[in-house]
């Protein structure tokens, strides 16, 4: 009776105010429509949500292998959809706007790439989706970055194993082992066992490969995981193959603005207590244990309102998916609030002042924010960034919210994240209560 | 009602409230008089629950506060010095929030909270955001929100801080009413006229102890039947002034007190033509004259040296 006493007193106070209303559930909603336009969406779910970002490969004789590989690659971001074709029609497709970009990979590229040339990748962009395109050339970038880290480490861990020159017999026998024309491989390998520049081949490439795997695992490249989830993102494509980026952008706003909301009801024991009415309510038959839940509760319940509003909100203007079954979202809403709140409230006891809990939790939000995934999708996060990640709430919250509404992947399939994040809420609200009675029998709240 | 024996309350090595001991009795109106920073907020805070003591006992309605907070916290209700509202509820939603946490709610809260409405003449402002009332209203809520719940004991801690004389004056009436209703009351104030006023007892509070305690005729008489007269004079003169005026009958003493003379007389409107006459004779005009009789600040005076307002 007394804690719906005190939710509902705070409920009231944040409903009677118009300008938390807006920066709560406003501005995500606008921000989530400005971005979506950028990429072309529409409203109301006009068009079937906003299309992948049409990419054209062109290379002309690439191994079948390593086309399949590159296009599963990238349209499992679910930010693309990817096309082959010879350079002139790329050029058209680009040209008449069909096409964001093209992706022009060298001429022979296996071969030179085993003979240690220089590789010059092209990007043709739509100059009329500079946006799109932009992204392409980014994602682009970055794994080359990748790469390239992945290079240099590979030499500064082995420097003497400069890559030799392979003559023309050694580069058909490369060429056969990617293409798959292993009958060959093994013919070839039968008739001429002592075939010096078939045994060089393959004990480099047993090498070469051996390393490679050995250099991915050291360093945490996540090449495994990305071979296993071989499924399209079912939520957000419709039958025209279409993609919906505002599943992605839509929970990642709404969980960066609900840290900012979260900390605010948190705040609110700093104010209380300079306005004298939290000594008020300590005098009351409330108890200090029976306050604290009160006042977590009402954090929860105003951030749980928060992102049903916001996700209802996108589901009726963008089409957001709201995942594959009832329940859940709402389970991963609910832990995501708690922990939120068990994070935000232990900042709050800790912090002496008002003051100093509003830059505490600005930084902590922020920081968190460009940790856990709210500032890029966790697909493109690097790995250490991903490593260091685990440790902040809003990433699980983050990864639930993109396995259920992005993946289409219910918690009964994938309950990880919701169960990290109850088990941190559960954690957080025991030493959030000894903190709080410990602050109250010390006087530290009077 | 209330028992207050040897309290002690400490801020590192600061003693806040260093031994202080009283009693008040049921319906009595006890004020706590004392300059900022006496100790008087913090000898509430620690009745009241809030502070832990460090030493000394107390206890309210037979109850120890420190043992059974709980029960003391049913007993009593309490007016903070600062305007304790939500500035962002109307004036009903704050009382009816206030109400519902000691567990009233229905029919009895909603009479509780207009008869409490009408005490404070807020009955017409009641839906009304109290971020948009007067200083003087926000006080008479602050007020009428530590009755809600019909406590046994008040306190007040100087709850007319920054309003003006109207507005003053009927929150000292209110409380008035609420004394005579029965309602045991501790007023804290550095105001010595309202606790001239208002008090049945008064105790007087410096640097965290009890300098004096009893009513106000009790504490007047502890510096007897004396006037003081003040007056402005040139610091050459007042060594002959000094030498001349033991001699009249009637005065007790002289003194120097911020830039100006004192005289303590036992009849000063006697005193005062030989004064004047004195004056004269020096060429002089007697000025910025003030005859005081004595009262809580004269007390005060006494007992410190130092005015309640230093």
């Amino acid at each position: 009776m007394r804690i719906i006493a005190l939710v509902r007193k705070d409920l009231q106070r944040v409903l009677g105010d118009r300008r938390a209303l807006f920066v709560n559930l406003a501005l995500p909603l606008v921000l989530t429509f400005i971005i979506g336009l950028s990429f072309g969406g529409g409203f109301l779910g006009s068009g079937g949500g906003i299309s992948a970002i049409p990419v054209v490969m062109v290379s002309e004789e690439l191994p079948a292998l390593l086309t399949e590989r590159i296009t599963e690659g990238l349209e499992e971001s679910g930010f693309f959809t990817v096309s082959w074709a010879d350079s002139s029609t790329a050029d058209a497709l680009v040209r008449e706007g069909t096409a964001a970009a093209a992706v022009v990979l060298p001429q022979d590229l296996v071969e030179r790439f085993f003979s240690a040339e220089n590789l010059v990748i092209e990007v043709w962009k739509d100059p009329g989706s500079a946006l799109k395109a932009g992204i392409v050339e980014e994602i682009l970038r970055r794994a080359l970055t990748r790469y390239q880290a992945g290079e240099a480490a590979y030499r500064a861990l082995w420097p003497d194993e400069e890559m030799a020159q392979v003559g023309d017999a050694e580069a058909r026998i490369w060429r056969n082992l990617l293409d798959g024309n292993f009958t060959e491989v093994w013919e070839n390998w039968r008739s001429a066992r002592g075939d010096t520049t078939f045994t060089a081949a393959a004990e480099r490439m047993a090498l070469t490969m051996d390393r490679h795997a050995a250099l991915s695992r050291a360093m945490g490249e996540t090449r495994i995981t990305l071979a296993v989830a071989d499924k399209a993102p079912a939520g957000q494509t419709d039958d025209d193959g279409q993609v919906n980026l505002f599943n992605f952008f839509l929970p990642s706003f709404s969980v960066f603005f609900l840290m900012f909301s979260v900390a605010g009801s948190c705040r609110d024991i700093h104010r209380e207590r300079t306005t004298g009415t939290l000594q008020r309510q300590l005098l009351s038959p409330l108890g200090d244990l029976e306050f604290m839940l009160a006042k977590w509760s009402s954090a929860v319940v105003q951030a749980v309102f928060q992102l049903l509003v916001l996700f209802l909100s996108g589901a009726l203007l963008f089409r957001v998916n709201l995942g594959p079954d009832i329940w859940s979202l709402p389970l991963a809403v609910l832990t995501c609030c708690t922990a939120g709140v068990g994070v935000f409230m232990l900042l709050a006891l800790l912090s002496r002042t008002e003051k100093i809990m509003d830059n505490l939790s600005t930084v902590v939000v922020l920081v968190s924010a460009m940790l856990g995934g709210n500032m890029m999708p966790i697909d493109a996060m690097p790995a250490w960034l991903r490593a260091v990640g685990h440790y902040v709430f809003n990433y699980w919250a983050n990864l639930s919210f993109h396995n259920i509404m992005a993946q289409d992947t219910g918690i009964a399939a994938d309950p990880q994240p919701v169960l990290v994040l109850a088990v941190v809420s559960l954690i957080l609200l025991a030493v959030n209560l000894l903190l709080f009675r410990s602050r109250v029998r010390r006087g530290g709240l009077a | 009602m209330i028992q207050v024996n040897e309290l002690v309350k400490k801020y590192g090595s600061h003693r806040a409230v260093d031994g202080i001991s009283f009693d008040v009795a049921k319906g009595e109106l006890f004020g706590l008089l004392g300059p900022n920073g006496a100790g008087k907020t913090t000898t509430i805070s620690v009745l009241a629950t809030l502070l832990p003591a460090n030493g000394g006992r107390a206890s309210i309605g037979g109850h120890d506060v420190a043992g059974d907070a709980a029960a003391v916290r049913r007993l009593i209700g309490i007016v903070p010095q600062e305007i304790a509202l939500y500035t962002d509820l109307s004036a009903r939603d704050n009382l009816e929030f206030w109400g519902r946490l000691y567990g009233m709610g229905g029919a009895v809260l909603k009479n509780r909270v207009t008869e409490l409405l009408d005490m404070a003449e807020l009955g017409e402002q009641a839906s009304q955001k109290v971020s948009t009332f007067s200083g003087g209203m926000k006080r008479r809520l602050n007020l009428v929100v530590g009755l809600v719940h019909s406590p046994e004991v008040l306190f007040l801690d100087e709850p007319t801080v920054g309003i003006d004389a109207q507005a003053r004056s009927r929150i000292l009436e209110i409380i008035r009413g609420l004394s005579g209703s029965g309602l045991t009351v501790i007023y804290t104030t550095h105001y010595l006229e309202e606790a001239e006023q208002l008090c049945d007892r008064i105790g007087v509070i410096d640097q965290g102890k009890m300098v004096a305690l009893g009513d106000k005729e009790e504490l007047i008489s502890q510096i007897g039947d004396e006037d003081l007269i003040r007056f402005q004079l040139d610091p050459g003169l007042r060594a002959a002034l000094g030498s001349i005026a033991e001699t009249w009958t009637g005065c007790l003493g002289i003194a120097e007190r911020r830039g100006k003379v004192e005289i303590r007389a036992r009849d000063g409107a006697r005193l005062l033509p030989e004064l004047q006459a004195w004056f004269q004779t020096q060429g002089q005009t007697l000025e910025q004259l003030e005859v005081d009789r004595p009262n809580l600040e004269t007390l005060y005076l006494n007992l410190t040296g130092r005015g309640l307002r230093e």
